[in-house]
């Protein structure tokens, strides 16, 4: 016969292993939503950069975010920001497309991801207004979840190859 | 007169005062010594990768470590990294040597931080002597007290 103390401790047992297990599942699910709020980011922005939007592309980074170009130029913070993607939309990218794919995401917090995404763009021109072979490379973001639950991007890398 | 109530309300708030500069100025004395460790921490990987030591450069990541390299191909954990090492220093990197100089740091969290390098790898073969001009971008985590590489992004421009 089981004693009253031994089905205590089987009711504790399997109390927390259901809760532990509904608490793992809860945070997958927490993960995969923020996934797919990262990837509604990627697209967003890429969709403003196809609209050659310079206020909302550079809307999408947080006031003090970073860029730096597949040359290693910086732009910091919003007004610099805007100013870049302005200069990009207007000169030798004004006929450019582009599409982003999410490659991979890695949380490092639950509010702060690295994100790889695979780049191609076809349109651009030389700087001096001559037709451009069409680019691919690799943009490495670091994305922060914000109050309102929003993710926006920190830190912009680019790399092409 | 001041009343007791008034006196300890003013007690409280120089307290209170007191202890957030102080908190904050160890913060701000905190992140120095980071920035300083982390500096020293791009050296020793530059060295370590100079001696053309792979388990030594692999080891300078977290156990489940990231690697893309110039053009986007990926290196995941200890091993991998190692192996990948291996194969750069017994061939096409194996007379190489490389320059890292910290461009900028910045704190995403108090043991998190992203790191820009700029990075350039001589070979005696290659045009000018010069074979990779570019940036290294890092994310550094501090784990028992050490700053260890969690992903390695590196660009060639």
């Amino acid at each position: 016969m089981i004693s009253s103390r031994l089905k205590v401790a089987l009711a504790i047992t399997l109390f927390l292993v259901f809760s532990s297990g509904f608490a793992w599942a809860q945070m997958a699910s927490k993960t995969d939503a923020d996934s797919a709020a990262i990837k509604q980011c990627v697209a967003a922005w890429e969709d403003a950069w196809n609209r050659h939007d310079a206020h909302a592309t550079a809307a999408a980074y947080v006031e003090d975010g970073e860029f730096s170009s597949t040359t290693g130029v910086p732009s910091h913070g919003a007004k610099e920001l805007e100013a870049h993607y302005n200069e990009i939309f207007t000169t030798f990218l004004k006929d450019a497309h582009r599409s982003d794919t999410v490659r991979s995401i890695r949380f490092l917090t639950p509010e702060i991801a690295s994100v790889d995404i695979d780049w191609q763009m076809t349109g651009a021109r030389t700087r001096d207004g001559k037709d451009a072979p069409n680019r691919k490379g690799l943009l490495t973001w670091v994305v922060t979840k914000q109050r309102n639950g929003q993710w926006m991007i920190t830190i912009y890398h680019e790399s092409a190859f | 007169m001041n009343s007791i109530p008034l006196k300890a309300a003013l007690a409280i708030w120089l307290f209170l005062t007191f202890s957030a500069a102080s908190s904050r100025s160890q913060m701000a004395s905190n992140h120095d010594a980071d920035t300083a460790a982390i500096k020293q921490f791009v050296a020793n990987f530059a060295d370590t990768w100079n001696s053309h030591d792979a388990h030594g450069v692999a080891m300078h990541y977290v156990e489940d470590g990231d690697f893309s390299s110039v053009k986007g191909e990926v290196s995941h954990g200890r091993k991998e990294l190692e192996d990948h090492y291996t194969m750069i220093f017994t061939t096409f990197l194996k007379n190489a040597h490389t320059t890292d100089t910290v461009r900028s740091i910045r704190f995403l969290a108090p043991d998190l931080a992203s790191v820009d390098i700029d990075w350039l790898v001589n070979e005696p073969s290659a045009p000018g002597g010069v074979l990779r001009k570019g940036l290294l971008t890092w994310m550094l985590s501090k784990r028992n007290g050490q700053w260890m590489i969690v992903i390695y992004h590196e660009q060639s421009f």
